[in-house]
């Protein structure tokens, strides 16, 4: 397997746009490595770019040590797993899956025995006499993948492979790219829009915004420790509640509302003190308490959870609040919530204030 | 190079995904063999001798042959063994074609005033004789190779279940 290595790399299109700003990311062996934003953001454009689909403006591209920016996409043993499948219709799933390696003149007989122990990693082997017609998309997709597979590539590279899936299937083909991985321990760059999948798959999370990384981690850093707003508002579900608010001695007071900080916030709050904040809390940090009063205006039950959404009194600021347990809060209620953990993101650079920093 | 035995029984396990092409290939050769043929013979314009009923016949058969050499072409690439032996019919059923059209139309002279011409030149002759045994030793050929498959498929297949029996 390999290493990558992205040093400062850019994308600038002709028409003198900018779709990706500095890029820089080690790829240890092994390690399945997910970019994730919203449409637009530049990972697609960055996952191309390391396939050699796209032209890197600026920057260097190392493979094992090896400078391979200039390499033509053919060469650089990478194999990339496509949204859209790109099967061949008219082939059997055999023959799809043998594809390449029968253009790079291989011996049958060792393309054989490849797409045979692909087929039974992916559990394709009853499906490979079918048309790719008759297959499912979950089944597709994981023909895509055995197509790689067979290559024995250096490192996998998938675009959003899992968005023309509906969600059962999604969940289900998720776990097997999970298991995939952990069977072939490949280096894997992963594309998606969608934060479960990033959170589900990676190893580290490289969280893209505007063509700029916004921060690279575990899943548990960038849920746990987002940098700034953005990252904190991208990833969790239901998304971060933000609520500006002013540091005034021990308390947070915001329109309609005050909280309380604890001694090792107040620490990690002492150059704000009279100055206006950014308080992220997350739907999962409010519990029933007496903080925050909040005038509900909807109630979903989701079995173990239930979230309970509403403003604070009259002011109009939202709240989303996961809580435990079956609640049956009625439109017009009034609920409590204290916050068990706060977010504090400066309010001009938005992002995160950490305390020792 | 001799193959190992473990060559041997991939190659024979490559048929339960592959399909047969040379077989379909020789087949599909054939039909075009007997096209340059028959368009060989239709193109021929010497005075009535064929405005026969031999030549309705043989407009007839050509049809009947192009489907059931297409037909046959389908199966055998799928390893059907029957389609073998549809095969080795129309195989030696162009030979004896040989007969009917080109060999007579070699032998017969026509006189066209004061002329004395032959029907079939040699050089057409030849041309007709080459394409139909050509397209009935690529059904023979085709057939053949079929049947040799088909046994060893069947046998392998017999294999893999006891295996998993």
């Amino acid at each position: 397997m390999a290493t990558l290595s992205l040093q400062h790399i850019d994308k600038i299109y002709d028409n003198n746009v900018q779709a990706v700003f500095d890029f820089n990311l080690d790829v240890k062996d092994g390690e399945l490595i997910v970019l994730v934003g919203p449409s637009g953001c530049g990972k697609s454009t960055t996952l191309r770019m390391v396939a050699g689909l796209e032209d890197i403006s600026n920057g260097h591209l190392f493979l094992d040590g090896k400078d391979i920016t200039q390499t033509p996409a053919k060469d650089r043993d990478m194999a990339m797993v496509f949204q859209s499948y790109a099967l061949y219709g008219h082939m059997t799933i055999y023959e799809n899956m043998a594809f390449s390696l029968t253009l790079r003149k291989e011996n049958p007989n060792v393309i054989h025995k490849k797409v045979l122990a692909a087929a039974e990693v992916l559990g394709l082997t009853s499906q490979l006499n079918k048309k790719p017609a008759q297959l499912s998309g979950g089944q597709r997709q994981r023909v895509a993948m055995g197509r790689s597979i067979v290559r024995n590539p250096k490192v996998f590279l998938f675009d959003e492979p899992l968005s023309n899936l509906d969600a059962k299937l999604r969940g289900a083909t998720r776990r097997e790219i999970l298991l995939l991985h952990k069977r072939l321990q490949a280096t894997m760059l992963y594309v998606t829009h969608d934060q479960t999948e990033a959170l589900t798959l990676a190893d580290r999370i490289v969280c893209m915004s505007m063509g700029h990384v916004q921060q690279v981690g575990t899943p548990l850093e960038l849920y746990d420790t987002p940098n700034n707003v953005f990252v904190a508002s991208f990833i969790g579900l239901p998304p971060m509640n933000f609520y500006d608010v002013k540091v005034v001695g021990g308390e947070l007071q915001g329109n309609g509302f005050k909280v309380s900080l604890t001694a090792e916030e107040k620490a990690t709050l002492a150059g704000y003190e009279g100055k206006e904040i950014t308080l992220g809390v997350r739907p999962e940090n409010f519990t029933e308490g007496s903080d925050i009063k909040v005038t509900v205006t909807n109630n979903e039950n989701l079995g173990m959870n239930t979230l309970v959404y509403g403003s604070v009194g009259n002011t109009g600021v939202k709240v989303t609040a996961k809580l435990k347990g079956w609640k049956n809060y009625k439109v017009g209620d009034t609920a409590s919530f204290s916050v068990t953990r706060k977010h504090f993101f400066d309010k001009e650079t938005t992002n995160a204030i950490r305390g020792g920093k | 190079m001799s193959m190992s035995n473990e060559d041997r029984l991939i190659k024979r396990d490559r048929m339960r995904y592959i399909k047969n092409k040379p077989s379909a290939n020789l087949a599909y050769l054939a039909i075009l063999l007997d096209v340059i043929y028959f368009v060989s013979i239709y193109q021929s314009d010497v005075e009535t001798w064929y405005y026969r009923w031999i030549i309705g016949v043989s407009i007839v058969y050509n049809l009947i042959f192009m489907l059931a050499a297409f037909l046959s072409s389908e199966g055998v690439k799928n390893y059907q063994k029957n389609y073998t032996y549809i095969e080795l019919a129309l195989g030696v059923i162009q030979f004896v074609r040989i007969f009917i059209l080109p060999v007579p139309a070699h032998n017969a002279t026509l006189t066209v005033g004061d002329v004395t011409i032959q029907v079939m030149h040699s050089a057409q002759f030849t041309l007709c004789v080459v394409c139909l045994i050509a397209s009935g030793v690529c059904l023979i050929a085709s057939g053949v190779i079929n049947y040799i498959k088909c046994n060893e498929l069947a046998a392998h297949m017999k294999t893999l279940e006891n295996q998993n029996a």
